[in-house]
């Protein structure tokens, strides 16, 4: 191996590899880094400004308020999303007659364009077309809420949203972490006189404690990528009123063509991955070893 | 498995009459009756926008719960005034090319930076890890230089502007996989291939590559729906009506139908049923795959 591993070998092999992601990736990250220290918008000359634009976002009110809807995002996710999918997980991997095609189905939004997933969901969610609210109107709610586009809700129906598309995935990785479990123990616990719910309090939950802790990281690092959902039910509005982190980014740089404000804010984004990837990796060591 | 439960006596023999198992068998049944109930709603706004695609556009805005009128009439309004097979044309082109082209070059350097000897081995581990990390960063901090390097390289405007970003951003996870399963790739097979006589060529392409069957699979579906569903990149890169994927010409659905919601829903149908026909004949594939990283670690 060592004879066949000359340096023009090496290098052949590794170059297009090198070459497209430096330039596509790395690069950029440094261009981003750069920017994010300039005064960088569509008109007039560039110039570089220290950390002015970091000092811009603690007292920008439009970045703290889709910090706090990225918040209720995901707290909605670790409410709902998190139990929801291991409690499915619980009931699909019991003696269901069609688990398995249940289990599909129930997966199946996570293989949806997320494009298209919000546009089904402004059907649903839509104050006026929307299903939601011509039941309620059927059932004789005068005045249903404005589940989306309004003043308050819009981060909380786009949290439902996510949910609805990440559930079956999570599940899965609650039932193959379930499938996992030693038989014996839970034979033992039975024996024992355990109820079900017994079983599932004592037994269960204590010995998936790894696979919260994955499912946790996936869902934190899901929740800080939301895009596509804000752009097709809200667009962020009214008045920047439901917009998240990456939207309200996306917006500052191409829309205000703001490039220098909105590269510090993508910084701060990719730092949040940063923090999060490395905890997952933690997570990942520590299940390894164990 | 045990068939006690709470109220069943504490020692039934598992192959006891069907009749001293009943409660179980009720609880069991109630259990079925929530999963079934559950899977529906989860499953109903899809096949509300089915349901909706076979309205006519008065029933959707007055009364889209009466369903005595469904008719054929928004497919052939979709299908004359929206160009979906230049759709499907320009994301089948982007996603085999970035996805058949980003998972032979990240084969190779993996096999470069597992399998081989450098004289450096600093500079191996320092260049693996320089692959990886670009799995911490969401893709959104790239778009903005992204959009200006196109537009100075003068590949704004052609595939090739949205291809390469599609390659790097998928490179680092082709690399986790591929460095992951070649570092556990038995030396003998290799020792064996160059005692033979197989160049670096025949050793990679023709005796270790084949043997990575399960994991080139994986890359490839999760590569593939990458890219089919990719829509950040598209909406930032593409200009030209003639060139839009499927993901950016849903996105703007909205603004092409405005109110004719029957037209914008057979539209949306004629995007989602072959997305869901294609998962489920790979379901099992496909939910592999995409739980792969984290279920095995």
């Amino acid at each position: 191996m060592k004879w066949l591993s000359t340096r023009r070998a090496l290098a052949l092999m590794i170059a297009p590899a090198f070459a497209v992601y430096s330039l596509y990736f790395a690069y950029p990250i440094g261009y981003s880094l750069y920017q994010s220290f300039t005064n960088a918008q569509a008109f007039g000359s560039t110039k570089l400004v220290g950390g002015k634009n970091y000092v811009q976002m603690v007292r920008d009110t439009l970045f703290w308020g889709s910090l706090r809807n990225t918040g209720i995002i995901l707290l909605v996710s670790l409410v709902i999303l998190l139990p929801g999918a291991f409690f499915l997980a619980h009931l699909l991997s019991g003696r269901v007659k069609g688990a398995g095609a249940l289990r599909a189905m129930v997966f199946a939004p996570n293989v949806i364009a997320p494009i298209l997933i919000g546009l089904i969901w402004v059907f649903i969610l839509d104050p006026h077309i929307g299903l939601v609210n011509s039941l309620l109107h059927t059932l004789g709610v005068q005045h249903p809420p404005v589940w989306i586009g309004g003043t308050t809700l819009s981060p909380w129906s786009i949290g439902v949203v996510y949910t609805w598309q990440t559930v079956g995935f999570i599940m899965t990785i609650f039932y193959a972490g379930i499938r996992m479990l030693p038989h014996d123990v839970m034979e033992a616990a039975s024996l024992d006189g355990a109820t079900g719910w017994q079983r599932l309090r004592y037994v269960t939950v204590p010995m998936l404690q790894e696979t919260f802790g994955i499912t946790t990281v996936l869902v934190v690092t899901g929740v800080f990528k939301i895009f596509e959902l804000v752009f097709q039910l809200t667009g962020g509005g009214p008045v920047h009123l439901s917009e998240t982190l990456v939207s309200y980014t996306y917006w500052m740089t191409f829309s205000n063509q703001k490039y220098g404000y909105g590269m510090a804010l993508a910084v701060v984004i990719s730092l949040l991955g940063v923090v999060v990837t490395v905890a997952q990796m933690a997570f990942m060591r520590r299940r390894r070893a164990s | 498995m045990s068939t006690l439960s709470t109220t069943a006596p504490r020692l039934v023999r598992p192959d006891a009459p069907p009749s001293q198992r009943r409660p179980r068998r009720r609880r069991l049944g109630i259990a079925a009756i929530v999963a079934y109930l559950v899977t529906f709603v989860l499953i109903l706004p899809m096949a509300w926008v089915v349901l909706l695609s076979f309205q006519s556009n008065d029933n959707i805005l007055r009364d889209p719960l009466n369903f005595s009128h469904l008719s054929w009439a928004n497919y052939s309004t979709a299908m004359s005034t929206l160009n979906l097979m230049t759709m499907y044309k320009n994301t089948l082109i982007l996603a085999v090319v970035s996805v058949s082209v980003g998972v032979v070059i990240s084969f190779t350097a993996a096999y470069a930076l597992t399998r081989m000897v450098f004289r450096r081995p600093g500079l191996q581990k320092s260049l693996r890890f320089y692959f990886l990390a670009g799995l911490a960063i969401p893709v959104y901090i790239l778009l903005f230089p992204v959009y200006k390097l196109n537009i100075e390289l003068g590949l704004y405007g052609t595939y090739a502007a949205l291809i390469l970003p599609y390659i790097a951003t998928q490179l680092p996870f082709n690399m986790l996989l591929f460095t992951g399963f070649l570092a556990d790739f038995p030396g003998e097979i290799e020792e064996a291939a160059i005692i033979d006589g197989a160049g670096l060529f025949t050793l990679s392409w023709r005796v270790v590559f084949p043997l990575m069957r399960p994991v080139i699979a994986t890359l490839l579906i999760l590569n593939i729906i990458y890219v089919w569903n990719e829509f950040p990149f598209a909406v930032t890169l593409i200009n030209n009506p003639a060139m839009t994927t499927i993901s950016l010409g849903v996105s703007q659905f909205q603004g092409f139908w405005t109110v004719d919601y029957g037209a914008m829903m057979a539209s949306a149908t004629l995007v989602l049923l072959p997305q869901l026909a294609l998962y489920g004949i790979f379901q099992r594939y496909v939910v592999a795959g995409m739980t792969f990283g984290a279920v095995k670690g």
